[in-house]
């Protein structure tokens, strides 16, 4: 599998994380991508329109998420749900997850998506 | 880093499932799908002109598909929200496969 040269300007952590997109399969890019978020806080909008603030525990490989210290939004709608604190979330319900716009290389998300879907195709950078 | 619910195991917890239906119990067993058994469990039915109403189970089996939140309880944070006594609209229901 082929790893992409990365400009030296990109911090380490990314540059592992490239290389690591890289030599998984499509299935586990956006799991690597949700683990290297783990610590931050995140909003996640379910398919019944709840949406949840807080900081990402963990993450599985069916991107199943573990939040702790949960806010509920919009807690005049939602009462029943003020006492949640930490919760897991099935993937299958998960609708969005909002994070924060300085924590993801969208190029470098971008990039790595489009070499899963292109494996033939060679790819140069310089 | 794997997510399990093996910390939550023989705790108290709150289910929400996919119809909107709020379930309390105690977690007594899990698997890898969310298949859960809920030890006395009862169910919390919320109404915007009543107070809530708590039903209860007995012994439950969730079957996975079902599940779209599971989280602890905190006596303190439930007694100091006064979420046993709030008045609400029920949840919505999971929609899946939205066209």
């Amino acid at each position: 599998s082929g790893v992409s040269p990365v400009s030296p300007s990109v911090q380490p952590s990314k540059c592992t994380i490239a290389i690591s997109f890289v030599g998984f399969g499509i299935v586990m890019l956006f799991y690597s991508f949700f683990k290297t978020l783990v610590g931050k806080e995140v909003a996640v909008e379910l398919k019944n329109n709840v949406v949840l603030t807080g900081k990402l525990h963990s993450v599985d490989q069916y991107l199943n998420i573990k939040l702790s210290d949960v806010q509920v939004v919009d807690k005049s709608r939602y009462p029943q749900l003020l006492a949640l604190k930490n919760c897991f979330i099935r993937g299958s319900v998960v609708r969005y997850i909002q994070i924060p716009p300085g924590e993801v290389d969208t190029e470098l998300l971008q990039d790595a998506a489009r070499k899963e879907n292109a494996p033939a195709a060679v790819s140069s950078k310089a | 880093m794997a997510s399990t619910l093996s910390e939550w195991k023989d705790k108290q917890v709150c289910v929400i499932t996919c119809d909107g239906r709020s379930i309390f119990g105690i977690l007594a067993g899990y698997d890898q799908l969310q298949n859960l058994i809920l030890k006395e469990a009862s169910e919390r039915v919320y109404s915007p002109d009543a107070d809530p109403e708590s039903v209860p189970l007995g012994l439950y089996v969730i079957r996975g598909d079902n599940v779209a939140i599971i989280s602890d309880r905190d006596e303190d944070l439930e007694a100091s929200t006064g979420i046993s006594s709030v008045r609400a609209e029920p949840l919505e229901s999971v929609v899946q496969n939205v066209g």
